[in-house]
């Protein structure tokens, strides 16, 4: 239950497309901050990756819907800029 | 030389004959020429113009019929929610695409391509990709169920299901091992419309043709169809797409 309490100390903005910043686009895009909160809230350990390049392949949802990602880059450089890094 | 006078008056009187016979004819044509359907008694008549071949309507619009898809959206029968974020492109998904019976859904969302206004088309489009995507091994038993569904939308010559159904035959080749071998038997039924929009390209000279890169020539997005056919189609593809249209060159061959 340690885990629950982690907060972020500070976030700023993504300046450059990373496969982090591009995992990260996908958490958020489902309403998370990151993988912490996802995992804290969905009570659950693994997150599930595609095989191939890494990226989040498959996430639930606050209201239990499920979002599921493309195995190639979704986040285009156009929106890298709006993506939240956090920092613990 | 009276032979001759004998023989030149004569042919100048002809001459004559037919001036004044053309003359009363160019004044008919302009006062009552009239219109009539050709092979009719009508249009042996000489004051009559034949009117040309009606229009075959190849590239005629289709009108669209309710599809079976729209039905059960509306009904609330398909396991998905419509989400309204910044970027609107993601379905959210009730249940799990793993767990989904690809076997009844696949055809049912392929059904929506002859769809044409939002949300349907949007839906059947998204929920397309995403099934694809995450299909794996369970696309190939479903192939024969998409066939009727791909030719429905194609033959509805509508640009724009044109242009995602061929966006989606692209996505269907690629997405899992063997599926672009089973689609060679169904070139019959996909093809022939290919056939007929083939040349519908944008020739804009030097200019520059701005949908190029939203992929929105129909021409273009035809011959990659094509293309990504023969690659993934095996060795029996490029002999079954060039039956079909006949002015296709192979992508690799060459």
């Amino acid at each position: 239950m340690a885990k629950a309490d982690i907060k972020p100390k500070s976030m700023h903005y993504a300046k450059k497309w990373s496969d982090d910043v591009e995992n990260l686009h996908r958490f958020q895009q489902a309403g998370y901050r990151d993988e912490v909160e996802y995992k804290q809230v969905k009570q659950v350990d693994m997150v599930e990756h595609w095989p191939e390049t890494g990226f989040v392949k498959k996430l639930q949802r606050r209201d239990n819907t499920f979002y599921h990602y493309d195995k190639q880059r979704e986040c285009e450089d156009r929106e890298v800029h709006k993506v939240k890094v956090y920092v613990y | 030389m009276v032979v001759e006078k004998a023989g030149s008056s004569p042919s100048k009187s002809a001459g004559d004959r037919c001036a004044l016979q053309q003359e009363p004819l160019g004044h008919v044509k302009k006062s009552k020429r009239q219109v009539c359907d050709g092979f009719t008694v009508k249009a042996m008549m000489k004051n009559t113009v034949v009117r040309g071949p009606p229009l075959a309507g190849a590239f005629k619009e289709r009108p669209t019929k309710p599809t079976a898809f729209r039905k059960l959206y509306e009904r609330g029968e398909l396991p998905i929610a419509l989400e309204h974020d910044t970027k609107g492109n993601k379905i959210a998904w009730k249940v799990e695409i793993e767990n989904l019976d690809y076997n009844y859904y696949l055809p049912l969302f392929f059904d929506g391509l002859c769809e044409l206004t939002f949300p349907y088309e949007f839906f059947a489009r998204q929920g397309i990709h995403d099934m694809l995507e995450h299909g794996g091994n369970k696309i190939l038993p479903v192939i024969p169920q998409l066939i009727i569904p791909i030719k429905n939308a194609l033959s509805l010559r509508n640009r724009q299901v044109i242009c995602i159904t061929l966006k989606v035959l692209q996505h269907l080749v690629v997405s899992a091992d063997m599926v672009g071998e089973a689609l060679v038997p169904y070139y019959r039924q996909i093809l022939p419309v290919l056939n007929i929009f083939k040349n519908m390209n944008v020739n804009s000279g030097d200019g520059i043709d701005y949908g190029q890169q939203k992929c929105e020539n129909i021409g273009d997005l035809i011959e990659e169809t094509l293309e990504a056919f023969e690659r993934h189609g095996g060795e029996t593809a490029y002999i079954n797409i060039k039956y079909m249209i006949p002015t296709y060159q192979s992508c690799i061959l060459n």
